[in-house]
């Protein structure tokens, strides 16, 4: 029966899940500087304006630090006002479960220096106060390093995308169109209805 | 007088030939229940003209075809009024909304019904069932549309609070189906209607990601998409508005208004069913036990997703798929309930009656308890199931019970009782899903001790022609008696009570194995009897 298999496919997915770690996040060093064009407190509008991001190593990091770094992925990160009342944001030390940064803005490979790209702030992003944090992955594609725009608090630097609503006017315009078919079929058979019996009752 | 066929009872092929009904959908055959066969039906009735067979796979009309319109009317509310619960990953980040305003608009959605079903019933009583559904779920559908207008959280609590007043549409559903159907089957039928119906909730959860993926991929923004997704339950609502209108009728013989006028169905007076309602107290202690049934069905329907996503770190579409399974165990566990009431009807009256209905709630709370206190994902998944069974098959023993309290004020009480369900729903998510002094696993628990202490009061139910779960009938007490109660002297020589006292007749079944040393009743004018 399907609800046994169910059964058993979720008994083995939660076997699965209880057995795999993600890296831990207070483990990676943070030797990139990540820095972006947005001023602090300044609002960028989702589908409109852009971000210019550009990161390099950190000159100060020891030598050969990076042998092991093969490519670098960009995220669009919430800061913590944003995550306040809604655990779907939560930040949680092990990557795999963390759920800060949910929001890809570009993967390349990596270089030490002359690193940046151009952004329009996708559609899809809620409206919320972000930051931005690069991680360098290995080439097993486990994280072994960070950068951000902000300081270890996430209180500096942070920048607010004004979403887009979603609405449009010609669903609007639909709606009301669907609705008052609605009332006007029923009321119109309603009264049909009524001067029917009423001629029925006067034969 | 019935055709004596081969094998019927008193006959010398009694018991010999094999076809006896033991069991069966069916009480067309059994001598206890009276049978108008002068009537012009595709199904046999009974002196009310009520079906007395139960055929699924039929559309005869009026009553099997009343059937299909009435559940899946009821079923496209649920669908609107639970869809927006798996769209809430994309809604949450559209309209920028915390927990609390989730929280709030769950409590919203099965809030507005509170209301609605009181007027429902009494819409009911007065109106007929058949325009009371339609001017409902055509009403509505603006509600539904409304959803592409919403920009805030505000908006949001308020279109779902408007949107759940639909689920009135339970009220006239029920109420439908005690006008079409014996009250031998009534517990299957309106077990079988409200739990296909109550389907939705489960059938919107695999519905409503479907059409959003689909949408998504024909290349709109998943913040407009959501929005487009809801015209599928908006116009699913005109459709059957307009299907109610046109293919249903009130009653079997016809239409209330058009009965009214030609003098077949008195025009009862609304102060007057509302006071038979409220004054029997049997219909507070149900009000009472349908909040522990049917509200903690609602109130784990809007919080059980999110107590798998968090407690088992399982994806949302897994968590989805769970949370479906729960609202589709409806399709045969409320049956299940009001046909275990039938049986246990036939013998054992409404005692039994009211012993399955205890059984059963009690044991779908302690499996809420134990739900609660799961810690692997797969003795959570059992009990969750069980949970599901033992809720769920309480709500269709409840409306097993509900037709027999009153006759008169049939209406206003299945309203009554059907906003003590969703006021249930509102304080147990109030009480134990909002705050975060718990969390949910020991919500859930907690829930599971108030359903088991909530319903001890069945024990309470006592009629004084069938007696209670302890105490036996008193003598002098019939059925005629009983319901003959609700109207008073003038009322009686206008004849208004003729209704009542048909009602009574059939009634007699609620007596279990005892019908059998029953006097035969004084003969109606205007019906044949089938009593051997």
């Amino acid at each position: 029966m399907a609800i046994q298999d169910f059964l058993v496919a979720s008994i083995l997915l939660s076997c699965f899940i209880a057995t795999s770690y993600g890296v831990s996040f207070s483990s990676l060093p943070e030797t990139l500087v990540v820095t972006a064009s947005p001023q602090p407190g300044q609002v960028l509008k989702a589908g409109e304006d852009t971000i210019t991001v550009s990161w390099l190593l950190n000159t100060s990091s020891p030598a050969g630090i990076d042998f092991a770094y093969k490519t670098v992925k960009v995220k669009l990160c919430y800061a913590p006002i944003s995550q306040r009342d809604r655990a779907w944001r939560k930040t949680v030390d092990d990557l795999e479960k963390d759920k800060t940064c949910q929001h890809m803005i570009v993967a390349k490979a990596y270089s030490s220096s002359n690193n940046n790209f151009t952004w329009i702030v996708q559609k899809d992003v809620p409206t919320a106060t972000y930051f931005i944090r690069a991680y360098v992955y290995d080439s097993n594609n486990k994280e072994v390093a960070y950068g951000q725009t902000t300081n270890s608090n996430k209180a500096t630097n942070l920048f607010d995308v004004q979403a887009i609503t979603g609405r449009h006017v010609s669903l609007d315009i639909a709606s009301v169109c669907f609705s008052a078919f609605s009332v006007v079929s029923l009321l119109g058979f309603f009264f049909l209805e009524k001067r029917r019996s009423k001629a029925s009752q006067a034969k | 007088m019935a055709e004596k066929e081969i094998g019927s009872p008193g006959s010398s092929m009694h018991g010999v030939t094999g076809k006896e009904q033991t069991f069966d959908f069916s009480v067309a055959n059994d001598q206890t229940v009276t049978s108008d066969s002068t009537a012009k039906f595709k199904l046999p009735v009974d002196s009310e003209h009520k079906a007395k067979v139960f055929k699924i796979y039929s559309l005869a009309k009026p009553h099997m075809r009343t059937f299909h319109l009435s559940w899946i009317a009821f079923f496209t509310c649920f669908v609107s009024t639970f869809a927006a619960a798996p769209l809430v990953p994309i809604i949450r980040d559209n309209l920028n909304l915390t927990k609390r305003d989730i929280g709030n608009a769950g409590i919203a959605s099965v809030s507005g019904s509170i209301f609605s079903r009181l007027v429902m019933g009494a819409a009911c009583d007065l109106l007929g069932p058949r325009y009371s559904c339609a001017f409902l779920i055509m009403l509505s559908a603006p509600t539904v549309f409304c959803m592409t207008f919403v920009s805030s959280p505000g908006g949001y609590v308020a279109v779902r609070f408007m949107i759940g007043f639909s689920l009135a549409t339970f009220v006239s559903c029920q109420f439908w189906m005690s006008t079409m159907f014996n009250g031998k089957i009534i517990g299957l039928v309106n077990g079988t209607a409200a739990g296909w119906g109550n389907m939705g909730g489960g059938a919107t959860q695999l519905l409503m990601p479907l059409l959003y993926e689909v949408i998504r991929r024909a290349g709109s923004r998943p913040f407009t998409a959501w929005r487009i997704a809801f015209y599928v339950p908006g116009w699913m609502h005109v459709i059957m508005g307009l299907l109610v209108l046109g293919l249903g009728q009130d009653l079997p013989d016809g239409n209330l208004g058009s009965l009214q006028k030609r003098g077949d169905v008195p025009k009862d007076k609304f102060s007057k069913v509302l006071w038979y309602a409220v004054t029997n107290y049997r219909t507070w202690i149900f009000v009472l036990l349908y909040g522990m049934s049917l509200g903690v069905e609602l109130t784990t329907d809007n919080v059980i997703a999110e107590y798998f996503y968090d407690r088992f770190d399982l994806n949302l579409h897994t968590a989805g798929t769970i949370a479906a399974t729960f609202g589709m165990a409806n399709i045969i566990s409320r049956p299940l309930g009001g046909l275990m009431s039938d049986i246990a009807a036939r013998r054992f009256g409404m005692r039994g009656r009211l012993w399955n209905l205890w059984i059963l709630q009690t044991l779908g709370g302690v499996f809420c308890i134990c739900l609660g206190r799961a810690t692997t994902l797969s003795l959570s998944i059992t009990s969750m199931i069980l949970f599901s069974i033992g809720a769920q098959a309480a709500c269709g023993a409840t409306f097993g019970i509900i037709p027999f309290i009153s006759r008169r004020s049939l209406g206003v009480i299945s309203g009554l009782t059907g906003a003590g369900g969703n006021f249930g729903s509102g304080l147990t998510q109030l009480l134990f899903f909002t705050s975060s002094k718990y969390s949910t696993a020991t919500g859930l628990s907690l829930m599971g001790i108030m359903i088991v202490a909530c319903t001890l009061p069945v024990a309470l139910v006592h009629f004084p022609q069938w007696g209670s779960m302890f105490l036996p009938p008193s003598e002098k007490w019939t059925e005629e008696y009983y319901y003959e109660k609700e109207w008073n002297k003038e009322e009686k020589e206008r004849g208004l009570h003729q209704g009542s006292l048909k009602f009574a007749e059939n009634s007699r079944s609620e007596r279990g194995r005892r019908v059998v040393s029953v006097a035969v009743p004084r003969p109606q004018p205007d019906t044949t009897e089938a009593h051997v």
